[in-house]
């Protein structure tokens, strides 16, 4: 997968990371994101566009493969919560989801 | 959820359409394996295992299948949240390359049969 949004990042450094390391990375991509939306259109896309970038290179990691059905419905339903929201998400649950996975890739550090 | 390989007839098309959204069936093509998964509630999890049987997500595109509509332009719907990929260029949930759209018709022509 070629990365664009994301320069001086590698497939190697990301596919170093465990699940919850990565998660927790996309996490803080979505959470720009939803913090500039009321604010600042074209900041907001920029994070959203990341945090695609970051949820495909999750996908692509042959580790991953286990998970692959819940990342991929993780994109699904944040794509879907910029264009209809027709799976009703809010911010505060993606602000849960991914604030579990900062918890988890701290946990014995 | 099933991967379409060699063919599927649209009378099961038809049938899925009856246990899930009524007028249309999901599906997930991989313009690479020239293959496609269909059936499932969420493009997601099409893609999930496409990418599970191996197919890489950038050659992955979602789509609509309507088995009423067979035969005509309706027949596929471009419409699916896994397509947004702005890496790849694609910011909308269609699909904007029309080359990948030409090898979408040509690999359903190829797997649907009435």
């Amino acid at each position: 997968m070629t990365i664009v949004f994301h320069k001086g990042l590698t497939t190697k450094k990301w596919f170093s990371m465990n699940i919850f390391e990565q998660m927790a990375n996309i996490g803080s991509e979505v959470f720009r994101m939803l913090k500039w939306r009321k604010k600042d259109a074209k900041n907001s896309n920029l994070a959203f566009e990341r945090a695609l970038e970051l949820i495909d290179l999750s996908l692509c990691d042959p580790k991953n493969k286990i998970h692959s059905k819940e990342i991929a419905r993780t994109r699904e339903v944040l794509v879907d919560y910029t264009f209809s929201n027709e799976y009703k998400s809010t911010d505060k649950f993606f602000e849960n989801y991914f604030y579990s996975f900062n918890y988890a890739a701290r946990l014995g550090r | 959820m099933k991967i379409i390989i060699d063919k599927i007839k649209t009378s099961e098309l038809q049938e899925m359409t009856k246990n899930m959204f009524g007028n249309i069936v999901k599906a997930v093509v991989d313009i690479d394996k020239e293959i496609m998964a269909v059936d499932a509630p969420m493009h997601a999890d099409l893609e999930a295992q496409l990418i599970n049987h191996d197919s890489d997500q950038e050659n992955l595109w979602g789509i609509n299948l309507y088995p009423e509509q067979f035969g005509s332009a309706d027949f596929i719907e471009y419409d699916s949240m896994i397509n947004l990929r702005p890496n790849q260029n694609n910011r909308s949930r269609g699909v904007e390359d029309l080359k990948i759209r030409e090898k979408i018709i040509k690999i359903v022509q190829k797997l649907v049969e009435k």
